[in-house]
């Protein structure tokens, strides 16, 4: 990115990187740079130096975000924080990179000078892309709608079929006009009474009719065919994309928000394909032969006819702006409604228990209410313009029957010919019709089109690397100088090196907040670090296919999850393929076992959401179960025993510990009783690594660790704060 | 030192919740664009105030913080009402709340403009300037609080903020009636 916008006047000839920087330390406005030269970092303020620092005065450099504005700050070697200036937030990933390139120059003596091409920010439309190449708000409508059109190829053939059919039977339409006039002018004007030739012409239209009807049922089948198919896969792929997104992007979304996307913005986009994929050729050929057929049999009267189109268009394209902005606030609306329900339905113990089922049947149907209303506002702007510009269209059609039957008087035109041509004209109506619906449904479409490709084109942040090794664990880890933060300007884990052996016991502590769950995804690699490497067996984990690190890598949380479905099932999630005597045995290593056999239908109870009630500690049972039958080499409790009695804990101890005998284990707990068994501690503080050793090594330390454990044992007497005097005794 | 490991022997109360004598405060902007507080014969360094209801109210209910030598978050207290202070006190503090929460306000709506992914566009002036503000998931950053105060968040963090969208001018009302 480039971290020199624009320098002041007379500048050092010597600046490296230059900023643009709006607030002086103190916070008031100014016009003024933050500039940096290989020893110096100089501010500016009206182009005039404001302030000079030597960077090998500072230890370390730190970016630091507000909550309107964000400051840049240096910390000395004497420890003091000094700030140099205060900036509004569009400067402040070019900042942050600044400083980490700054901080990394007073860690290693390496000033980097050339920073890559990587722009922050779209420059046609200023929004941030956020590591993507392309905006993906700039990339044009018409684009997102080929990109969907694309998406019928596999069914080109079934298309074809719809297509080939319409055209058939619109060709019947457009012949039977014409031998309605023969009727009309051969037999029933003259009164002529040739039975055969009469007959003959009714049994064509009939057997006609017949025949479009056919071509009607063939288009049908074959075009619903396409559009629920490409429903179906456009469901399926954005479910698939949801899956495999990493965790980042998947946390950034609702709940209710994806499952819109995957059920609603889908069907919208089916829905419209059915109506408008195929119609789209069909109607605009149609209406090409229409209209040339009708300038063929009389010019002056098909001109009556289309005059008024070009004015309905210019009224109905006028209202495509305003239309597109309610249909966005209708998906809004709808969005939110499926975060509301998603929301009470999920927390509906807590609306239970605190008996606030009537507040929350207002919350949701004022929100019902809301959707409905913006859904009815942009129906009511639409159906108000259509009865309107209906009048409008088809006036032409009054000008046609006033001369046409002039046209017939003065014998210029048959009778047979008028009614001919005004059965086209109505018939010329329909596809027009259907050109003013195109921007209600497109805006509409657009918009869920929209949405579905948003997901579909996120590239996931993890990815395999070229040749990913399918490595068999053995469980050693290696954490080497690893930094990472979930927003690069702020580490939560900074520096953290150490290495754990295989079938060693660890335990995790601190504060929270202190990092230790994110020291557990990385090893997970739900994350990629930013700095730095961690490395299993090592093989630097980047390289490891990452459905082969997982299947090897076993978890238990502090809440288990029971998928809809039997016990059987939940445990056997992680190995569907075990045998039922394998599922008893990981079931009675995890002191499982017993319970289940007491459970009304055995292995086959149903639990889950709609099922039987399991308690905290049987859902753990079965968690571990399921982790021993998933025979892990690496295991990670995470607050495993933190939600239970300390009773239940007892028993779930047992089950652990039988499950990890053997196995490289990390294990978060709050309670630090519970990683008694635990051969060495890892103790965080502040995001980096504090201690590390055996509970006795790091209580004879008394460092954090000590102060952690002493801390806990008075949290029972006194509740008030953490400290000391008591620490003392 | 031996068993003692923290020599700061003043107990912090969590529970408590101090609300400060106005009377006492006393502010000092140092050079390194810190605030110095003295209260109550004690010197806290890096002061840091937050507004508690920034949607709601601007000068009351500020909470003063900082960090103890542990790094670990210390609150001094809650001022109230900020108008109880003296005035140059009441002006060193504001200044600092609305450098940190530095906000434009938005005077005039021109045109808002919507790429259909949802982002907007909105062209409008502010009392930095005239600025064609970038807003993603406007659903989400671009809001109403409560019934008259619009929120903005655009796409780099800035944020900004009119009080009350209906003594905008009628132009930039009905812009604005679309979305809000």
């Amino acid at each position: 990115m480039n971290l020199c916008i624009s320098l002041p006047d007379n500048a050092a000839e010597d600046i490296i990187y230059s900023l643009p920087a709006d607030f002086t330390p103190e916070g008031e406005k100014m016009n003024g740079h933050f500039c940096v030269t290989k020893e110096k970092i100089i501010v500016y303020s009206q182009n005039k130096i404001l302030n000079e620092y030597k960077i090998s005065d500072f230890s370390e450099f730190i970016c630091l975000r507000r909550t309107g504005t964000s400051i840049a700050q240096g910390i000395t070697v004497g420890g003091e924080t000094v700030c140099f200036c205060g900036f509004t937030q569009n400067l402040f990933l070019r900042f942050a990179e600044l400083l980490k390139l700054l901080d990394y120059y007073v860690r290693t003596g390496e000033l980097i000078t050339e920073t890559d091409g990587d722009e922050p920010s779209c420059p046609k439309c200023g929004l941030p892309l956020e590591g993507a190449k392309e905006c993906i708000y700039c990339t044009s409508k018409g684009r997102t709608m080929t990109k969907l059109l694309k998406r019928i190829a596999p069914y080109k053939k079934y298309f074809a079929i719809a297509v080939a059919c319409t055209i058939l039977s619109e060709a019947i339409w457009v012949l039977t006009p014409y031998l309605d006039r023969l009727i009309i002018d051969k037999y029933v004007t003259p009164k002529y009474e040739n039975w055969g030739g009469f007959i003959a012409v009714v049994i064509t239209i009939t057997l006609l009719l017949l025949l479009a009807g056919v071509f009607e049922f063939f288009n049908m089948k074959y075009s619903f065919k396409v559009a629920l198919n490409l429903g179906k896969d456009l469901r399926e792929d954005v479910f698939e994309k949801s899956q495999t997104l990493s965790m980042s992007s998947v946390s950034k979304r609702t709940a209710g928000e994806l499952i819109n996307r995957i059920s609603s913005d889908a069907a919208k986009l089916e829905d419209f394909i059915t109506a408008n994929g195929k119609d789209a050729i069909v109607k605009i050929l149609s209406l090409v032969i229409i209209g040339v057929l009708l300038f063929f049999m009389d010019w002056r009267l098909a001109l009556m006819t289309v005059l008024p189109v070009p004015i309905v268009f210019i009224i109905v394209n006028k209202l495509f702006d305003t239309m597109s902005v309610r249909y966005t606030k209708v998906w809004k609306k709808q969005t939110h409604h499926s975060e509301i329900l998603h929301d009470i339905l999920n927390g509906i113990r807590v609306v239970k228990s605190y008996g606030s089922e009537t507040k929350e049947i207002r919350r949701y149907s004022d929100c019902s209410e809301e959707w409905a209303k913006s859904a009815v506002r942009a129906e009511i702007m639409w159906y108000l313009t259509i009865p309107i510009s209906e009048f409008i269209l088809t006036i032409g059609n009054f000008f046609v029957l006033y001369f046409g039957g002039k046209m017939i008087l003065g014998h210029e035109m048959t009778l047979g010919a008028l009614i001919q041509f005004t059965t086209y004209v109505a018939m010329l109506y329909e596809p027009i019709r259907w050109l003013i619906q195109i921007p209600k449904n497109l805006a509409d479409a657009s918009v869920s089109a929209g949405k579905v490709f948003e997901i579909l084109e996120e590239e996931s942040e993890l990815r395999d690397c070229e040749n990913p090794v399918k490595l068999d664990i053995k469980g050693d880890i290696e954490f080497d100088g690893v930094y990472f933060g979930y927003k690069v300007y702020n580490p939560v884990l900074k520096d953290i090196s150490c290495k754990i052996r295989q079938g060693e016991m660890i335990g995790i502590v601190g504060h929270s907040g202190v990092g230790k769950s994110t020291m557990i995804n990385l090893i997970l690699r739900l994350y990629d670090c930013t700095q730095g490497e961690i490395r299993i067996d090592g093989v630097n984990i980047k390289d490891i296919e990452q459905h082969s690190l997982r299947s090897q890598v076993g978890v238990v949380l502090q809440e288990t999850f029971l998928f809809d479905g039997n016990v059987l099932e939940n445990i056997a999630y992680a190995k569907p393929d075990a045998t039922f005597e394998e599922v008893i045995k990981a079931a009675k290593i995890a002191n499982a076992h017993d319970f289940i056999v007491k459970l009304p239908d055995g292995y086959n109870t149903r639990v889950g959401n709609k099922g039987y009630q399991l308690s905290g500690g049987e859902r753990q049972r079965i968690a571990i179960a399921r982790a021993i039958l998933h025979d892990p080499k690496i295991i990670i409790l995470d607050e495993a025993t933190a939600s239970l009695d300390t009773q239940t804990e007892k028993q779930i101890q047992e089950a652990l510990g039988k499950l990890t005998k053997g196995r490289t284990t990390i294990a978060i707990a709050h309670r630090l009783s519970t990683l008694s068994s635990a051969d060495r501690l890892i103790v965080l503080d502040k995001g980096r690594l504090a201690e590390f050793g055996t509970h006795e090594q790091l209580m004879k330390q008394k460092g954090v660790y000590y102060k952690l454990v002493m801390a806990q044992r008075q949290t029972t007497k006194m509740k008030k704060a953490v400290t000391i005097q008591t620490a003392e005794a | 030192m031996n068993n003692t490991i923290n020599n700061d022997t003043e107990i912090y109360e969590v529970d408590k919740l101090t609300i400060l004598d106005c009377e006492k405060l006393k502010f000092k902007q140092e050079d390194s664009g810190f605030l110095t507080l003295e209260y109550d014969g004690r010197t806290y360094h890096k002061v840091t105030p937050t507004r508690l209801i920034p949607f709601y109210s601007k000068t009351t209910y500020i909470s003063l913080s900082y960090e103890n030598e542990e790094k670990e978050f210390r609150e001094v207290g809650v001022i109230k009402d900020m108008k109880e202070l003296p005035e140059q006190q009441y002006k060193l503090l504001d200044s600092y709340l609305e450098y940190k929460y530095f906000m434009p306000e938005i005077t005039k709506v021109y045109s808002i403009k919507d790429n259909m992914r949802g982002a907007i566009f909105v062209k409008a002036d502010t009392t930095s300037g005239q600025k064609t503000i970038c807003i993603r998931d406007w659903y989400q950053n671009f809001r109403m609080i409560g019934y008259d105060y619009l929120y903005v968040n655009d796409a780099d963090g800035n944020k900004y903020f009119c009080p009350d969208i209906h003594k905008l001018d009628r132009k930039s009302r009905q812009v604005l009636e679309m979305l809000t």
